[in-house]
């Protein structure tokens, strides 16, 4: 088990890659997890993202997953892995490290904090898309939690942390409690499409309900967490509510996936209950009421005196 | 493969020393992993070290966790376990090969190749798991905890795409001085399964020595552990960097 991972990046530091020689100079600590570090590094101008690990294997399988994916590309996509390499660290000891696209945004969580609620239902199309694109490729996200989405600019999203990125039919290779099928006796462990589908259900509850989630994780016995108690805080959440029957959807398996899944979100956009938690308050209501009088009143003065 | 993973909370204090038990285990292939479970932050220095020293000589790791962590460390351990296990063999193999043992000296796109061969034989390799659980008194409060985690353990090995098994034993046994009892043997499912550990009586004595070496004798006894690594070996010899 990575115990102690105790590799320091500063800023100003240059570091050299032993077998191709890439030289990134360190920004800043952007994270860090269980596997590792992510700095914010530069090299000829250009920024990035570098990911330095504390043990070689479980490092490079995540490198694997990234490289066949890249593998799949098609043209005119963006470049997301850009160099593989080991570093000298300031303990002299070699550390694997990989470099990838910087993602400029911030979690998911603040993000509609800072922006508004309003947001959530384009950015949750938007995750969907995302994970349609990797299961399209055979792939299953894993880990999706809050933590994991990062959004950018009006709501673009984009997914870090490859490390529980599985193929289809194979066990998941990482995953976390709360957002986890198995846990909420939802359904098996093994790879699917439908178990992103799942994690993305917990994660909208996660980003409307955060206490009542907890919650249920202090209070159920193991053998009564279930869909059915998860349903119950979305249906009685007002924000939730609109989409309780896509999620009912998304935790009973029944979209093939997230493709399918998607359809059915953009479907719900488009009916208006779907914003309404956010939409025109009470006041401004009133207001457009009495500016329709006053326009009323003011076209009758103008049409009299015209005549 | 072959695992013994060991769930307690303290010290042993009759029979042979688990330390020794687990470098048998070791001998035989089978790595012992072992949890601590802590009450409120403590099993005691004592308890504490024995537990590293258990998993250091069974070639498996240790953990101190609180209840709440128990299921997902279990998890954890076990998995990881199975990576060690066949790192260790695969790092064997490249010793051969290139007179260098080591996965981490290997360039980018060789590791590349090695660390696939792992996790692929990681997700299809036999795997047992035998069980052994810690009944002495003030382990009841957390009994309840510990079936959990091994329910769950049961479901993450049934996502793998090799054949699992997982079998459970606690210690002492409650009647004539048993150092073991079995709960439930060799089993790729647990439905059906209403209770792990009925009616257990929690016995005052630590035999947790004598403990592992009865499920060393349990898995001798057993053919399918042996095949099955058998299996591996030869998959392994049959790769080439
Ligand atoms: N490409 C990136 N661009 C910007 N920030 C990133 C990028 N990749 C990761 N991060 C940041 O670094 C944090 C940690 O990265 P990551 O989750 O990959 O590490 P980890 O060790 O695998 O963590 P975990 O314990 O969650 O598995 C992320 O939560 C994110 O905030």
């Amino acid at each position: 088990m990575a115990t102690s991972f105790k590799i320091d990046l500063r800023r100003g530091m240059v570091v050299t890659g032993k077998w191709k020689q890439g030289r990134y100079r360190i920004e800043k600590l952007l994270g860090e997890g269980a596997n590792g570090k992510v700095y914010l590094v530069q090299r000829d101008r250009n920024w990035f993202a570098l990911k330095v690990g504390s043990d070689a294997v479980d490092l490079q399988s995540e490198i694997n997953v990234l490289q066949s994916i890249a593998k799949q590309k098609k043209q005119g996509q963006e470049t997301f892995l850009f160099d593989v390499d080991d570093l000298y660290g300031p303990d002299g000891k070699e550390y694997p490290f990989y470099i990838m696209r910087y993602v400029l945004g911030t979690t998911l969580a603040d993000y509609l904090k800072q922006q508004g609620a309003e947001w959530f239902p384009l950015v949750g199309l938007n995750l969907l898309g995302k994970l349609a694109k990797l299961h399209h490729a055979g792939w299953v996200f894993g880990d999706l939690k809050v933590e994991n989405v990062l959004v950018a600019d009006y709501g673009h999203v984009e997914l870090v942390d490859y490390g529980g990125v599985t193929a289809v039919g194979k066990g998941i290779r990482q995953f976390t409690e709360i957002y986890d099928r198995g846990y909420w006796n939802g359904g098996s462990r093994s790879a699917d499409a439908k178990y992103d589908l799942f994690s993305f259900g917990v994660l909208c509850i996660q980003l409307h309900e955060p206490k009542r989630l907890h919650g249920l994780t202090t209070e159920l016995l193991p053998q009564n967490r279930s869909v059915e108690e998860l349903m119950q805080v979305a249906e009685s959440s007002q924000g939730l509510r609109p989409i309780a029957g896509w999620l009912r959807k998304a935790f009973g398996g029944e979209f093939h996936d997230a493709g399918d899944a998607s359809a059915a979100w953009r479907l719900l956009m488009h009916r208006s209950d779907t914003h309404r938690t956010s939409g025109i308050p009470g006041w401004l209501k009133g207001l457009v009421a009495v500016s329709a009088v006053l326009l009323g009143t003011s076209v009758y003065w103008l049409v009299r005196n015209m005549l | 493969m072959k695992q013994i993973l060991l769930i307690t909370d303290g010290c042993s204090n009759v029979g042979l020393s688990p330390i020794v038990a687990a470098a048998h285990a070791n001998s035989e292939g089978i790595s012992v992993n072992v949890v601590g479970v802590l009450d409120h932050g403590d099993v005691g220095e004592l308890g504490a070290s024995e537990i590293e020293e258990i998993a250091r000589a069974g070639g498996g790791l240790s953990r101190m966790v609180n209840m709440r962590q128990l299921s997902q460390t279990v998890q954890m351990m076990t998995r990881k376990t199975v990576v060690q296990t066949i790192q260790i063999a695969v790092q064997k193999e490249l010793k051969q090969v290139l007179g260098n043992g080591s996965i981490e000296a290997l360039p980018p796109d060789k590791r590349a190749e090695v660390v696939r061969v792992i996790d692929e034989l990681g997700e299809t390799s036999g795997l047992q798991v035998a069980l052994i659980i810690d009944a002495s008194a003030s382990m009841k409060p957390k009994l309840a905890a510990v079936e959990e985690a091994i329910r769950d353990l049961m479901l993450s090995l049934q996502a793998r795409q090799g054949k699992s098994e997982i079998s459970v034993f606690h210690f002492p046994g409650s009647r004539n001085g048993d150092d073991c009892v079995m709960d439930l043997n060799w089993t790729d499912h647990l439905n059906g399964v209403q209770a792990i550990f009925p009616k257990l009586q929690m016995g005052g004595t630590t035999p947790t020595g004598p403990a592992i070496m009865h499920v060393i004798d349990f898995y001798r006894q057993g053919v399918y552990g042996r095949q099955s690594r058998d299996e591996t070996d030869g998959m392994m010899s049959g790769y080439v960097v």
